[in-house]
């Protein structure tokens, strides 16, 4: 897997476009995170309706909780990193490398682990800075002798998204082919479709619509500064892990069989 | 001679087109073999399964006995179709791809850049590459590791004529060395200038296979008795003619110009017609057996329509 990998590394290491939209993931992140915990942490609340909020919010940028707020905010930006994905996926199809690939000598399934090893690389990329960032939000506010690892599992649930993100994205440009039709079709499916199904599924508090292919991964973690008071889910966090799991295994499924199966073409 | 590749009752269907049609033959090693056939025939769908980038709907084949796994491959290099590679990298970069995808070190890559005269040019992208340059780095890259067999799929496309005999040049120098090389190719003289082996093919049909010389002196599959064409002449050709009207086996007699052609059956050689003539009384000033060129095979056997 690793030399499957050093592989990979060699058709992006000078690739211009890679280098520009891993870094402004990799930069603009922690930034954006590390200046709404500063704003949020330093606005003085004068009147009472923002003090309800706050004290509602807890103390989102404080240990344990900060791991809960900078996982979700490094989750919103990861479309960025799905969207690398799929280029660096459809851009073997336009050049036909895919072909020239398996003509030199990689097996079919070598050509998907080897895009698989992006994926794991993607997603550590992710934790890493999301780990560095909530490190220096959680120690710069943080009172001392606050619970450091209490909000762990965020981390864990973080790791778990962007996997299920980056393999439907795996699976869109596998199947689809062609980036920008690609990329489009990943855009509606993960903003659009599934955020509108799962207004419709959750309607009068059905628990069906948090089994989503993305809201599964979505609902562990929920926008921090939503009030729990205003959270219908009753599905446990166990629950959902699972259902992520088992999409997971049929994303696999399904991009194994299609690839090994099908006439490499244009 | 052992087998380089079997191809056993190969078809393959894209919905309704038949692309190719129970294709079977085998590529004896150290050949050329040339795959021949009009554009469309079916050569690049042919070579495309015994690369495993397209699946046969029915068949088999097989590499020196083996099944193509990804191992089988890494010993071959190949040009298929275009030459396939990442634009934004340099010359230098694509092939060290290539190279860590064969398990091959990167020492030869400079090696095969000087072959095909790119070294000068290696650390510029590929897309700033004209089209013949692409096509001689695809070539460099086939014959990185230095493999035992290649395959070729219209190797001079897209070359300027030196290029074109540069590479034919390449083409022989490699089977001189004991290499087996596949190549399909459109162009017949190119066939007949490189190859030893050839297979015909037809809209998915394999029209005849054999060597270079057995398809163009013998009737392939489809005709039943060989002909031998001689050219001769002598001081006087009608009774020469005369002569020739009461050998055995001489089918037919044309006066050309200034000298006779005759049509004789396949055990006629030149030799037995001087023979002939000079028992008769006749001195030959000119002899002259004419081996059919493979065009006029080719176009015996595919039909003469450009709707092929």
């Amino acid at each position: 897997m690793l030399n499957l990998f050093k592989i990979e590394w060699l058709k992006i290491r000078t690739y211009r476009t890679f280098w520009l939209l891993y870094l402004s993931y990799m930069v603009f992140t922690p930034l954006f995170i590390i200046f709404v915990a500063y704003k949020f942490m330093s606005t003085k609340y004068s009147n009472f309706e923002e003090m309800t909020l706050k004290a509602l919010a807890g103390s989102p940028f404080v240990f344990p909780k900060v791991w809960h707020a900078t996982t979700y905010f490094s989750g919103l930006f990861f479309i960025v990193f799905a969207m690398l994905f799929i280029l660096l996926i459809t851009n073997e199809v336009q050049y036909r490398t895919h072909r020239q690939n398996i003509i030199d000598g990689w097996s079919r399934m070598d050509f998907i682990k080897a895009k698989f090893t992006l994926l794991i690389f993607f997603v550590i990329s992710a934790a890493v800075i999301t780990l560095i960032t909530t490190l220096i939000i959680g120690f710069t506010y943080s009172p001392s002798g606050a619970d450091v690892v209490g909000g762990l599992k965020y981390f864990g649930y973080f790791v778990l998204m962007s996997t299920v993100y980056l393999m439907v994205a795996f699976l869109v440009a596998i199947l689809v082919k062609r980036t920008g039709l690609s990329i489009i079709i990943y855009f509606v499916l993960v903003v659009i479709l599934d955020n509108l199904l799962w207004l419709g599924l959750t309607f009068k508090k059905s628990q069906i619509g948090y089994f989503l292919p993305l809201e599964t991964v979505d609902s562990l973690v929920p926008n921090p500064f939503k009030p729990a008071v205003f959270e219908s889910r009753t599905v446990t966090d166990m629950a959902l892990m699972i259902s992520a799991a088992v999409y997971l295994a049929i994303y696999v499924y399904i991009i194994a069989r299609y690839f090994r199966k099908t006439d490499l073409k244009t | 001679m052992s087998a380089i590749l079997s191809i056993e009752n190969l078809s393959k269907n894209y919905g309704a087109v038949k692309a190719l049609q129970n294709v079977s033959f085998t590529v004896p090693a150290q050949t050329v073999f040339g795959i021949l056939g009009p554009n469309g025939s079916g050569k690049t769908t042919l070579l495309g399964i015994v690369m495993d980038v397209l699946k046969a709907t029915s068949g088999s084949y097989s590499w020196q006995g083996e099944q193509s796994t990804a191992a089988v491959r890494k010993k071959i290099g190949t040009l298929l179709e275009t030459p396939n590679f990442y634009h934004y990298l340099s010359a230098a970069d694509n092939l060290k791809i290539a190279a860590k995808i064969k398990g091959k070190g990167e020492e030869d890559i400079d090696n095969v850049l000087k072959t095909v005269n790119l070294y000068e040019r290696k650390s510029s992208k590929f897309n700033t590459y004209s089209l013949g340059m692409k096509q001689r780095l695809a070539i460099a890259s086939a014959l990185l590791g230095d493999p035992e067999i290649l395959v070729f799929d219209e190797p001079t496309n897209g070359l300027d004529p030196a290029g074109i005999a540069e590479i034919r040049e390449l083409i022989k120098e490699l089977n001189r060395k004991g290499k087996t090389i596949i190549m399909a190719s459109h162009i017949l003289d190119e066939v007949e200038k490189v190859c030893t082996h050839v297979a015909i093919i037809q809209k998915g049909v394999l029209k005849t296979v054999g060597s270079v010389k057995d398809v163009m002196n013998t009737s392939g599959s489809t005709e039943a008795v060989t002909t031998v064409l001689v050219e001769l002449s002598a001081a006087d050709n009608d009774s020469l003619k005369n002569v020739l009207q009461q050998m055995n086996g001489v089918e037919e007699i044309i006066t050309v110009d200034h000298h006779l052609q005759i049509t004789c059956r396949e055990n006629i050689t030149a030799e037995a017609v001087n023979k002939f003539c000079f028992e008769n009384g006749i001195v030959l000033n000119q002899l002259n057996e004419k081996r059919k060129s493979l065009e006029t095979r080719f176009l015996e056997i595919t039909g003469k329509q450009s709707d092929r």
